[in-house]
């Protein structure tokens, strides 16, 4: 699946998690910051290869 | 002796004793000696047909990165005799005749490297591997099986070998035995041959089904090159839309011989399955859990896993308008976006979702409500 977006979740005001969607996809992920997760190490890569994660705040 | 010479009356209780029997006599004969996870392919908690790159049976995951294409199915095309139910079938449905020097497709288990701490490798004493299976493809020829041991701090080797589809269209099993050593090297027995003792992955097999030149090693021979996935003689499985590849009775274990595949009782396959993927809700009228208005339009609840899973995972959720709904004091209340995880761990999660408003501190009933709804947890190498 091709990533579509990545934003920041947060709950309480606290940043917890990302949440990605899919292109031509009903399906999203809640990503746990998590260095052990391996959604959250593509998403580290997907940052890296220069994309921008939507931070809407709390 | 002849084995017929062996009897029950021949033997008088008490005259065999372990010490009669020489060391490695008897070998692959432990509990859990397959390292590979669902080998039989029976496990399929996220379907049973898949179109795109990505996990597919339980634990495999597929890299098709040619012009062509191929489908993934559960199928139940198995070697007859052998107890088998279920085998994973790769189905070539567009064809691609040239494969790109950087093209490649093929399949993997990524294997947790604190698992294997007993296959002493970064020392001496490093034991070999026998990865045996079953295979049948309408596309004869060499094929290549690729064996990484991951970085995990020190460095990553890998070792492609070479095996042979002899029959078309014909079960046939298969036999690996991979040396520490291979190649006379001495990579696997020295330090930096360590497998990384934690919940990372430690170790992946990847079947080749196509392999460009950029991905071409040695035969039986490890290396510190990335990403050799294949030998020159690698067949180009996708040349062909009449290709199919069906494998089953996966079984990778320590020593140089297979033994008969270790057959696991479905429960505990799925709970060795659980521990990277758990299922837990799919399709309409279930239950997903109690849940609390932690605000008007904020409801939250907890999800347990059967078993600890290996790292905190991701929810896997799909979502859509009417997907899910919050019964509280006889009214319906739907969620038609998101779900998300917040302190989760590798035992449970809290899960929350925006559904329409309702009264805050209000307990009410989680369910599914449309077919397409699916809950699950990803802590997948």
């Amino acid at each position: 699946m091709i990533i579509n977006t990545i934003k920041k979740n947060y709950f309480d005001g606290e940043f917890v998690s990302y949440q990605i969607t899919y292109v031509d996809s009903n399906v999203e992920k809640s990503v746990p910051l998590d260095e052990a997760n391996t959604d959250y190490q593509l998403i580290k890569q997907w940052i890296s290869e220069g994309n921008t994660v939507i931070d809407n705040g709390e | 002796m002849a084995i017929d010479k062996i009897t029950t009356a021949a033997i008088t209780d008490g005259t065999i004793t372990s010490s009669d029997l020489a060391s490695g006599a008897i070998e692959n004969q432990s509990a859990f000696k397959n390292i590979i996870i669902n080998g039989d392919m029976n496990q399929a908690q996220r379907g049973t047909s898949f179109t795109s790159n990505g996990y597919t049976l339980d634990r495999f995951t597929m890299d098709e990165s040619t012009d062509g294409a191929v489908t993934v199915t559960q199928d139940t095309d198995v070697p007859a005799g052998y107890g088998f139910g279920k085998s994973l079938k790769v189905d070539c449905t567009t064809a691609d005749a040239s494969i790109g020097a950087a093209q490649y497709c093929g399949f993997t288990q990524f294997i947790e490297g604190q698992n294997l701490q007993y296959l002493k490798y970064g020392t001496s004493s490093a034991e070999s591997l026998t990865l045996s299976f079953w295979v049948r493809s309408t596309k004869t020829g060499t094929y290549c099986v690729r064996f990484v041991k991951e970085a995990g701090g020190e460095t990553r080797y890998e070792c492609p070998i070479e095996y042979t589809i002899s029959s078309s269209d014909t079960w046939e099993k298969k036999t690996i035995t991979l040396s520490p050593t291979a190649g006379s090297t001495s990579l696997i027995t020295a330090t930096a041959g360590a497998i990384v003792n934690s919940n990372a992955s430690g170790f992946r097999v990847f079947w080749t089904l196509a392999a460009g030149t950029d991905w071409h090693g040695t035969n039986n021979t490890w290396t510190s090159t990335s990403d050799r996935l294949s030998t020159s003689n690698q067949v180009n499985f996708l040349d062909n839309t009449s290709n199919n590849f069906y494998i089953t009775g996966v079984q990778l274990e320590a020593g140089t011989s297979a033994s008969d595949f270790e057959f696991l009782p479905v429960d505990v396959n799925l709970q060795r399955c659980q521990r990277y993927y758990f299922q837990h809700t799919s399709g309409s009228g279930k239950t997903v859990g109690l849940a609390c208005f932690y605000g008007v339009s904020s409801v939250d609840t907890v999800m347990y896993f059967p078993v600890e899973m290996r790292s905190t995972p991701s929810i896997v959720a799909t979502s859509g308008t009417g997907y899910y709904t919050v019964y509280v004091a006889g009214n319906g209340r739907t969620i038609d976006g998101s779900l998300s995880v917040n302190r989760v761990n590798t035992q449970s999660s809290q899960v929350y979702a925006a559904p329409a408003a309702d009264t805050m501190g209000r307990a009410g009933l989680w369910t599914t409500t449309n077919s397409s709804a699916s809950i699950a947890f990803n802590s997948e190498l």
